[in-house]
């Protein structure tokens, strides 16, 4: 765990000097961006409740993504699930109108459901036909985008907006806000102390994390790994779909709007890989993903560079992370076969064993 | 009949991209790298052909920009799957991610604008009218008059098919693919020659941004890839990375695409019509797997 803590945090020391030498190339004031991207997301009680919110919807896509990965449910559908869960509790929330005790609950089962749905969909496939997942829930992704696309320009357009939207919700499913933090704040983390027992506490979980790591040996141990092939690509969508869910229940629209979700789905992902898939590392990681995306709002405000930077960031702390991971871990396994080599110099051992090569399957 | 020549020219059109990154990714695919990055590759070069045709005022460095574009991003590919063991679809996903923000990104801090960026400064490639054909009825307009490109592609897929097959480079190359340690043993270094797939299918890829972006539009939009990367991914599934079966493929889903396009005149609304090339990939697959099983299904009642 520590050495894992350390690799982790060398490759995000080295991905933020890179990000500060690509401030610097460009001739923005590298230090004081960096300053004001951290001020920003961290260092007062405004700034900690934006992260706090922001880090809301990337918890559940990244536990999403880190949940089916960990596995080997390659779900890259996280944004389809994502807008499915969107869109079922847009269209709840305006169809029913039932006190706040009642509402709220169901809305969140409604998103649970819808993410689900349209994960088992790619699910099904994979059991019924042997259609690789990765490609049917990208595609999937794509259909779900135009679908929620037409509904909202469409038959659930808000005649009283000129941009593709759906009316507001009824409030009986708003989500309070206590000085600015989002009750959503406090379902995501439910869901994530949820997500963790059935992770790392439960037997499902333990047959899930066998099945990722090896799914032969899932099979000769007796699971069951057809069934929980499903059912880990079910929570991987429900976890997706609440996500979409809390960003209609919480926040300030409470309305389904045009290009809503953003990259929110996409974060997920790369939190997920950048965590190893472990639960608790994708909570971190999505609060750090928050804070920059946060704080890179201030940054433009203060130096001007523009907040996209933060996808860029992002991206080259997963790959920093993720190759200071794994290269060291060669180093580690270079360095051990050295000294068996050298014990196995002594006595003469065998020392052919070398390492499987075991590669991803590549589809065919 | 107007319709039909109409279909057959859009399909031509829409086939182009997806064929170009498949072919590249025909080199990925014999060479077992995972290439899940295409898609990023793909919108890199779309960016950078576009910058290097706006800045410089001229196609010829637009197209060499998207392909230089392609090329980097398939270089921090390599250096990071295969020199420093990174997972391959860890390091693709990332480097789409890479592609979206940082294109994203670019298109604000070099462009000041948003969502897309449009100049009549930008250069498109130039169209390519064949004599002869060009003045046939019905085959004309469906053969004639398109980006260059659009030859250079279909050259391309027999040329590859060629290099992969009929050369010792492909056959290296497929060597690598099949078994690094075999490849290494007789004194080829196998993850120079992975790396070497890696930048082929960038260039390719960057060469399909450019037809995106310089083709039959003159302009970069976030995203503008939507997904072709992928597209092609799931066609080199379908055919086992063979090229001449990757045009047949490409110029299937170039109908589908196509089709997509003419029926937005009829009352079907656009956002379902758009939907159809990503619903014809779920399908192929479909079918696909049911050949598979039937063929498997086969071959164990032969041995049975």
């Amino acid at each position: 765990m520590s050495k894992n803590a350390i690799t982790a945090l060398a490759g995000i020391v080295v991905a933020l000097l890179a990000g500060l030498a690509i401030l610097w190339a460009q001739g923005y004031p590298a230090l004081p961006s960096y300053a004001a991207l951290f001020s920003y997301s961290l260092f007062s009680k405004f700034a900690i409740v934006s992260t706090l919110n922001k880090a809301t919807p990337l918890v559940l896509t990244g536990l999403s993504a880190a949940v089916g990965f960990g596995s080997n449910c390659v779900n890259l559908g996280q944004p389809g699930q994502f807008l499915i869960g969107a869109m079922a509790v847009a269209a709840f929330g305006i169809a029913c109108d039932l006190p706040t005790p009642v509402m709220i609950p169901l809305a969140i089962m409604v998103a649970l459901a819808a993410g689900a749905l349209w994960a088992g969909i790619a699910a099904g496939l994979r059991r019924r036909f042997n259609m690789d997942e990765f490609i049917t829930t990208l595609m999937l992704n794509f259909i779900a985008d135009y679908f929620t696309l037409y509904l909202i320009s469409g038959p659930m357009w808000d005649r009283t907006t000129y941009s593709p939207m759906t009316k507001m919700t009824n409030p009986g499913s708003w989500l309070p806000m206590w000085d600015g933090l989002s009750a959503a704040f406090v379902v995501s983390c439910v869901a994530f102390v949820i997500t963790w027992v059935i992770w790392d506490r439960s037997k499902l979980g333990y047959e899930w994390r066998v099945m990722g790591q090896n799914s032969a040996f899932a099979r000769v141990g007796g699971c069951r790994n057809e069934a929980n092939f499903t059912r880990a690509m079910l929570l991987s969508g429900a976890l997706a779909g609440l996500a979409g869910g809390l960003m209609i229940m919480g926040g300030m629209q409470h309305r389904f709007v045009k290009g809503m979700g953003a990259n929110y789905a996409w974060d997920g992902v790369m939190i997920a890989i950048v965590a190893a898939n472990g639960m608790v590392p994708t909570g971190l990681y999505a609060l750090f993903f928050a804070a920059i995306q946060t704080g890179a709002m201030g940054m433009e405000l203060e130096t001007a560079v523009p907040s996209e930077f933060a996808l860029v960031l992002q991206a080259i702390i997963v790959l920093f992370v993720v190759a200071s991971r794994e290269s060291t871990r060669l180093l580690i396994n270079r360095w051990a076969a050295k000294l068996r080599a050298r014990a196995a110099a002594g006595g003469a051992q065998d020392i052919g064993k070398g390492e499987g090569g075991e590669r991803r399957a590549s589809g065919h | 009949m107007h319709l039909v020549i109409e279909m057959l020219r859009s399909s031509v059109l829409a086939a182009t991209p997806v064929l170009l990154a498949g072919l590249g990714g025909t080199y990925t695919y014999y060479a077992n790298v995972f290439n899940i990055a295409m898609e990023g590759m793909m919108l890199i070069g779309a960016f950078t052909a576009v910058a290097g045709s706006y800045l410089a005022g001229s196609w010829v460095v637009g197209t060499l920009a998207g392909m230089v574009g392609g090329v980097v991003a398939a270089l921090v590919f390599a250096v990071f799957a295969v020199y420093l063991k990174t997972d391959e679809f860890v390091t693709g996903t990332a480097i789409n991610m890479l592609a979206l923000g940082g294109t994203t990104y670019a298109l604000r801090q070099m462009f000041r604008v948003k969502g897309a960026f449009m100049s009549p400064m930008i250069r498109a490639i130039p169209r390519i009218r064949i004599p002869l054909i060009g003045a046939l009825p019905g085959i004309g307009p469906v053969a004639s008059g398109h980006p260059f490109l659009v030859y250079v592609t279909l050259a391309l897929a027999i040329v590859i098919e060629w290099h992969m097959f009929r050369t010792r480079y492909g056959l290296r190359l497929r060597a690598a693919g099949e078994d690094p340690r075999a490849v290494d043993s007789v004194g080829v270094s196998s993850d120079r020659i992975r790396a070497q797939a890696i930048l082929i299918s960038g260039a390719l890829c960057g060469l399909a941004g450019v037809y995106l972006s310089l083709g039959y539009v003159t302009l970069f939009a976030e995203n503008m890839s939507n997904g072709r990367g992928w597209i092609a991914l799931a066609v080199i599934i379908l055919t086992r990375g063979r090229p001449l079966g990757l045009l047949t493929m490409s110029l299937v889903f170039g109908f589908f695409d196509g089709l997509g396009l003419s029926l937005q005149s009829t009352r079907i609304p656009p956002q379902f019509t758009q939907m159809v090339p990503y619903i014809a990939t779920i399908v192929a697959l479909y079918l696909y797997s049911r050949e598979k099983k039937r063929v498997s299904a086969g071959q164990a009642g032969q041995a049975g």
